[in-house]
């Protein structure tokens, strides 16, 4: 069952959308009765305001970057022009850079009939959408659904039945500023208590909440009582997250040291809000990571009277830009320090090469300086650097620039730059002063970075003192952030598992021990259905007909799919939980698929759904939330925040399944009658384990009471959630992806295992964009949790979901293999998908299971990462496996002799022979 | 502390003050003193950089700096602008008893913030049950290691206190192969008038009998701090700036003469004397035979109420006329106080000694006993081993022993102000501190201020701000402790206030010297980061 990328997938139709020209928003604006003049006094008050120094960069740069260039030329050709130009070139620069911003929240009235109006806006460049529902008056809980029809803003697009995605319109304020913003009329008859609101990033995939949940902008007091505004404005304030008072708190303790401990809700409403009479302005800060392009240019001449060489180097980068520079002798491109004189402002740096500022020019965008090079040397090497201590670099190595006038050189110096890369990818190589400043620049551990960011702020600034406020602003946020981490695993009394140690007994012990978290630890899973598999009728009867030759494949644990009645075809919507007959087939021949794959050796999972179950009957108010069957529940049974089902339990424990009434777990009669199923399935059907369907609807603790229960030998629960991105690229680090899903498996105290998703997700990022080095996190490990938790790691490439014919989130088309040279090379425990098995890659997946078995890899074999690249990964598993994958060039070396075992299509695998 | 030097260009600046300042005020003791304090220099700046190579670029300026900054130690005497080091106390259970680190993830995060907030460094309790668990002289220190590890790349200073006790919560016992041997010779415990032994940990009078398998419990704990300084070596001066030594129960210098008193809102007793095992009472029959009262070396004074009573529920601690008063009362209390002193003087060398060569500062605890403090005979101090009454200074002879070994004294219970105290167990928690700060001003011992280790008290915060800008004998503080509580939203928010209003600047930021253009670029960027850490 698939749930969170709906969401994020359907949003990707709406694109074209986003490029609707300005003159749109003047055809929408009619319906919002044309922008009243006070509203735009509004946020005038508000005046946009950009936060920190950045943004000024992010201004200037904008609007100046192609000016720069045209006038970069124009200086160039104006001082080399009778000179004797040998080499120019100009490198694109790219930088990242946060850009910090604003979404603003503001009710008003409207023009005409005086309804109330809502408006959402952005001042961030983006293409911005508004991902919205509303709570209904008679629902308390803060679930979601949609607005009816005449609320919703034209382009808008329900998503599923709960939502409403409404791109923003891109307007100016009066100042001239952009921004973008989406005006939602609020209709007084409607019985909605408050709007539900993220913002979304289409660019970049990211989403904006508030301090981690859903914006909530409280209604029913303004629609009921349209005069009671001060009650409204009470209710409306900041959602106040679990730590949310602390940063008002610091920097109020900024400005009164002695207040420190005094809570100030009230001073940042005061501060942070102006409210006029008639609705409220609010606004939150947000950043946001944008790239820049800029360049830098550097051309070289001969200095006809001295016959050295004058190199000038220019770049359209705003601020203060530093060059750490040296010269070579040699192809080996070893740094030195050239002779006196310097241009002015130059120091040494630690003895191996030359900081000299660039001298800012007159027009103010951009800097220059000029070299004054000694005859004899091959080249000049540098790398740049911005003051917040980001180093610009080229292709990830020092730039070179050839001062000798051969030929060669000449003619292929940017081959030559491509080729240095090369040379100095071997580290030995490279300068120890390359190197240090390599690490310092990829060292992201956000402490010094914030720091430092913070000090080049304060620094760099006259206005020191409010410079260091918006900065340390982000600090207590990064601060507060951390601090919400680790209180929240410190209540859990359960000791995280950062990194499994891989004891060498344990190793020896482990074929023994079973546990239903990781079974023998050498289990190869096949899933044993697509999307498509329930439309034959008779699945159970083809399964078992392939039973031998899954065997044979090496596999040793089937996952069946779920067979209990269901609303849908494929089962996931299941009604009576004792009917198992099934389009898949009834039930005599789900126990004969079992029986016949015992025989064959091969364990079976049932498919498990236990968030969510559908009614029998409806309720008196036509709802459908009383079940039938053999476990009759009432309303009782089902959670109380989902607003569809009028449940009478206890708020989910979760999050909700919008399409069926959610279990409510913490109810006894509910864990006893799921506990005894599950029992009843091991002991009926012969079921060896399970696969847990959307387990991030429930507790993981409930899942432990189940597990411990129906005693299975294996136990494998999906918990999925987005991945993070950052400007449309997938982060590096996606450690709170997988640590969400080792929180879950903790919370399960250890006895489910987890679809690794997080390697999922970066094997995408590595194979689609020919980005192998995402394959290693800052340690070395792999990035997924099979680095953190391999035994609780079960790692896949592809599901029914995923992939079959609902493709919501298919892996790398053509790559395929290379996922499975991974996970089938990888601890953890691998999954194999149906329509793989069976597809052309048979053969190919075949071997990598037997390279598996052979050379005994388990869920809990060791990993070493021998080379992540930008085109090749590398590893070396268990000591007796080697893999790479990848177009790049790799061999395993080392005292061992290395034979191929299996290779295809960019990648290959060796064994110890 | 003055901060915002470590930094050549700035250094260049400083000179010219320097000499002004030289002229103005010239204080060799000052000037010692800031020497002595070499490390206050700012929070961290050098571990910011963990590429050794960037490190020592900057120890080569920092000659220069510390010199600025240590005319600049002594021009400022003004007491608000010394800035306190502070540290946090990692959880007691930072690393569990098969050599883990718990909470890992927790810790890490934790370790950030703290980095973040501008706090100097952590406290870590290296328990001797963990490392030295098995056997005797096997030790295993990798989990702290790990954890030392950890503090380092966060760029945090660590403070290990090395605890020869057991904890009842989270439950930390003695070394099993310790345990074993107390099954058999419970001797080797405190004991109490009941015969009831104290087992988390040994008694001060077997300090020097070979009781464990043939050796004294000095010269184990001697090597198990050999042990520790030769696999903590890497981090010794850098990363390890202190060391506190454990002294007795809950590594306090002290009897456990209130372990039975649990129920936290009943007024805490006067508790017991703990002289009643075996090798106590021989000793103090010696004791008693040599000085020629015989029949006083029988045991301990028999007119004592029990651990929960208060002082006049029996003869000995009556404010007038009570045994305590008496030449009986002289004998025994001084006798009692000086074995515990002695005690405290064997750990304190040995410990100096061990570590005298790194650059680690040994410290040692010793427990605020403030309940029945406004009576005459302070039972409570009394039963802990101090002999302190109005009549009698019982700290003085403490700190002096502390100033002998160059020891740092830790001083818990700064969080505690007489207002928030119940008023029926007369105590004064700001007087009893007061008292001690006294004698360690007066042998010139440094304090190291902790929390009591309970939820913070209401005024906590104020109260050790108090104890903390008021006095410049203090100059670390350790907080205690981090956990779920101290991150919670109940907690941490105060926390961090607290952590900012003590590191106010009193300067004006736009006052501070204008910096240079950066020259050596990152340089700059660390010293800065410390001025600003510190100074905003």
């Amino acid at each position: 069952m698939f749930f969170s990328s709906v969401r994020i997938m359907s949003t990707v139709s709406m694109e074209p959308l986003l490029h609707h020209p300005v003159r749109e928003s003047v055809r929408y604006a009619p319906k919002s009765r044309t922008f009243k003049p006070s509203s735009w006094s509004c946020s005038t008050n508000h005046k946009l305001v950009f936060h920190g120094r950045s943004f000024c960069n992010f201004r200037s740069s904008n609007v100046h970057a192609l000016r720069a260039s045209t006038t970069t030329d124009t200086d160039l050709v104006e001082t080399l022009e009778s000179t004797d130009v040998f080499f120019k070139e100009t490198f694109p620069l790219k930088r990242m850079e946060t850009v910090e911003g604003k979404i603003f929240i503001r009710l008003d009235h409207g023009q005409n009939n005086g309804n109330w109006q809502l408006t959402v806006g952005c001042n961030l460049p983006g293409k911005w959408i508004l991902h919205w529902g509303i709570s209904r008056v008679k629902y308390v809980g803060s679930e979601w659904d949609q607005p009816p029809e005449e609320m919703r803003p034209r382009g808008s697009i329900p998503i599923k039945d709960y939502a409403i995605e409404t791109p923003l319109k891109k307007s100016l304020s009066s100042e001239g500023d952009a921004l973008h913003e989406v005006k939602i009329d609020l209709i007084p008859t409607s019985a909605i208590a408050a709007i539900n609101f993220v913002l979304k990033d289409e660019e970049t995939g990211s989403w904006y909440q508030h301090r981690g949940r859903d914006f909530k902008v409280p209604l029913a007091d303004y629609l009921l009582d349209d005069g009671n505004v001060v009650a409204a404005k009470r209710s409306f304030g900041v959602w106040p997250g679990a730590l949310g008072p602390l940063s008002n708190l610091l920097i109020k303790a900024e400005v009164s040291p002695a207040n420190g401990s005094e809570s100030s809700n009230e001073s940042r409403e005061a501060k942070k809000k102006s409210r006029s009479l008639e609705g409220f302005y609010e606004e939150q800060p947000i950043a946001k990571q944008v790239a820049f392009d800029n360049s830098v240019t550097v051309s070289v001449r001969k200095c006809p009277e001295t016959a050295k060489n004058l190199l000038y180097v220019e770049t359209d980068l705003p601020g203060d830009v530093f060059i750490h520079w040296g010269v070579c002798r040699d192809d080996t491109k070893t740094w030195e320090i050239p002779d006196a004189p310097h241009p002015p402002e130059t120091v040494s740096f630690r003895d191996k090469a030359l900081q000299t500022r660039l001298q800012p020019k007159e027009r103010g965008d951009g800097c220059w300086g000029l070299f004054t090079i000694e005859e004899g040397l091959q080249g000049f090497l540098f790398v740049l650097k911005l003051n917040k201590g980001t180093w610009l670099k080229c292709m990830g190595n020092d730039f070179y620039i050839p001062l000798s006038r051969s030929s060669s050189l000449l003619a292929k110096s940017r081959q030559g730059l491509s080729e240095s890369a090369q040379i100095l990818e071997k580290k030995e190589e490279a300068k120890e002063e390359a190197k240090e400043e390599a690490s310092l620049s990829a060292y992201t551990n956000g402490i010094i970075n914030n720091i430092r960011s913070l000090v080049s702020d304060i620094s760099s600034e006259k206005t020191r003192k409010n410079k260091s406020k918006e900065a340390q602003e982000s600090i207590l946020q990064e601060i507060e952030k951390l601090a919400a981490e680790a209180y929240s695993i410190f209540r859990s009394s359960i000791p995280t598992f950062l990194e499994e140690p891989v004891v060498d007994t344990e190793e020896l012990k482990a074929p023994a021990k079973i546990s239903s978290g990781t079974g023998t630890g050498f289990e190869i899973l096949c899933q044993g259905f697509n999307w498509e598999s329930h439309k034959s009728g008779r699945w159970y009867m083809e399964l078992k007909e392939r039973a031998s030759e899954l065997s044979s494949l090496g596999f040793t644990v089937i996952w069946l799919p779920p067979p209990t009645e269901s609303i849908s075809p494929e089962g996931y919507m299941p009604r009576d939980l004792y009917n198992l007959n099934s389009r898949y087939g009834n039930v005599d021949q789900l126990k004969e698929v079992v029986k016949t794959f015992h025989e064959v050796g091969i364990k079976t999972l049932g498919d498990a759904v236990l968030n969510h179950r559908c009614a029998h009957h409806q309720n008196q108010n036509g709802v459908w939330n009383i079940f039938g069957g053999h476990i009759k529940w009432d309303d009782r049974a089902v959670v109380a925040d989902d607003p569809h089902f009028q449940g009478r339990g206890n708020k989910s424990s979760g999050d909700n399944f919008h399409a069926a009434p959610n279990i409510d777990h913490s109810q006894d009669f509910v864990r006893k009658d799921l506990r005894e199923w599950l029992c009843w399935l091991r002991k009926e059907i012969g079921y060896d384990g399970w696969r847990l369907d959307f387990v991030r609807g429930f507790w993981g603790g409930y899942v432990k009471d189940y597990l411990e229960a129906s005693a299975p030998l294996f136990a494998v629960g999906e918990y999925w959630d987005s991945l993070s991105y950052t400007y449309g690229e997938m982060d590096h680090n996606q450690d709170g992806h997988r640590q969400r899903i080792i929180d879950w498996i903790n919370a399960t105290n250890g006895t489910a295992a987890a679809f690794d998703v997080t390697t999922k997700g970066i094997l995408h990022s590595a194979l689609e964009r020919c980005e192998y080095w995402r394959l290693s996190d800052q340690k070395g490990k792999p990035p997924g949790v099979v680095g953190w938790w391999p035994s609780r790691a079960v790692t896949f490439i592809e599901n029914h979901d995923t992939g079959s014919t609902q493709g919501h989130w298919r892996f790398p088309g053509g790559k395929e293999m290379q996922g499975y040279a991974y996970i089938l090379t990888h601890p953890g425990t691998p999954t194999v998908f149906f329509d793989h098995i069976f597809s052309h890659y048979r053969s190919e997946i075949a071997a990598l299971i037997s390279v598996r078995n052979r050379n005994e890899i388990h869920c809990r074999s060791t990993v070493q990462i021998t080379k992540a690249e930008r085109d090749v990964y590398a590893a070396i598993v268990g000591e007796k496996v080697a893999m790479k994958i990848g177009p790049g060039h790799y061999e395993p070396s080392g005292p061992q002799r290395w034979s191929l075992a299996a290779e295809g299509k960019d990648y290959k695998v060796w064994e110890t022979s | 502390m003055e901060v915002s030097v470590i930094c050549s260009s700035q250094a260049k600046i400083r000179k010219t003050e320097l000499a002004y300042r030289e002229l103005g005020c010239f204080d060799p003791k000052g000037v010692s003193k800031a020497f002595s304090a070499k490390s206050r220099v700012c929070f961290s700046p050098s571990t910011m950089w963990r590429k050794a190579g960037i490190r020592s670029t900057l120890k080569a300026v920092q000659s220069e700096a510390v010199r600025s900054e240590k005319v600049s130690g002594s021009s400022r005497m003004s007491k608000s602008r010394d800035g306190v080091r502070l540290f946090v106390g990692l959880p007691l259970d930072a690393v569990s008893d098969c050599n883990t680190v718990n909470h890992a993830r927790a810790i890490a995060a934790g370790l950030k913030a703290l980095k973040l907030l501008g706090v100097e460094g952590v406290e870590l309790p290296v328990w001797w049950g963990i490392v030295e668990k098995e056997a005797m002289r096997k030790y295993e220190w990798s989990g702290y290691l790990a954890l030392a590890k950890m503090v380092q790349d966060a760029g945090l200073k660590l403070h290990v206190s090395l605890c020869f006790h057991a904890s009842k919560q989270p439950k930390i016992p003695l070394p099993e192969w310790v345990s074993r041997i107390g099954e058999s010779d419970p001797n080797i415990f405190f004991t109490d008038r009941a015969g009831q032994h104290y087992k988390e940990c040994l008694s001060l009078a077997v300090d020097d009998l070979p009781v464990l398998d043939g050796r004294t419990p000095i010269q184990v704990y001697h090597e198990f701090c050999e042990s520790f300084k030769s696999s903590f070596s890497p981090f010794m001066g850098s990363t390890l700036t202190g060391i506190s030594m454990g002294l007795g129960p809950d590594g306090e210098l002290r009897y456990p003469s209130h372990h039975k008193l649990t129920k936290s809102n009943q007024i805490p007793g006067v508790g017991e004397f703990q002289c009643y095992d075996k090798n106590m009472l021989g000793i103090l029959k010696q004791h008693a035979e040599a000085t020629g009262n015989s029949l006083w070396g029988l045991g301990g004074p028999h007119d004592v109420p029990t651990y929960d009573q208060s002082p006049n529920s029996n003869n000995f601690f009556r404010d007038n006329g009570g045994s305590w008063d008496s030449p009986y009362g002289d004998f025994f209390l001084s006798w009692y106080s000086n074995q515990l002193i002695s005690h405290g003087n064997r750990l304190l060398s040995l410990a100096a000694s061990t570590f005298s060569e790194s650059a680690a500062t040994v410290c040692g605890k010793i427990p605020l006993m403030h309940s029945w403090y406004k009576t005459r005979s302070h039972p409570s101090e009394l039963t802990a081993g101090y002999y302190n009454t109005t009549t009698r200074d019982g700290y003085e002879v403490v700190a002096e022993m502390f100033a002998r070994n160059s020891c740092k004294m830790i001083l818990p219970g700064m969080d505690l102000s007489d207002e928030h105290q119940s008023h029926e167990s007369l105590s004064s928690p700001e007087f009893l501190l007061a008292d001690i700060k006294k004698a360690c001003r007066k042998h010139g011992v440094e304090v190291c201020g902790q929390n009591s280790s309970a939820s913070m008290a209401p005024g906590g915060f104020e109260q050790i701000k108090k104890n903390l800008l008021g006095e410049n004998i203090v100059d670390l503080f350790s907080y205690q402790r981090m956990g779920a509580y101290f991150f919670s939203p109940e907690h941490f928010p105060s926390f961090t206030g607290f952590v900012r209003s003590l590191n106010q600047p009193e300067l004006h930021s736009d006052d501070l010297p204008e910096q240079e253009e950066e020259a050596a670029g990152s340089l700059n960027v660390s010293s800065e980061a410390s001025v600003h850490m510190q100074a905003v």
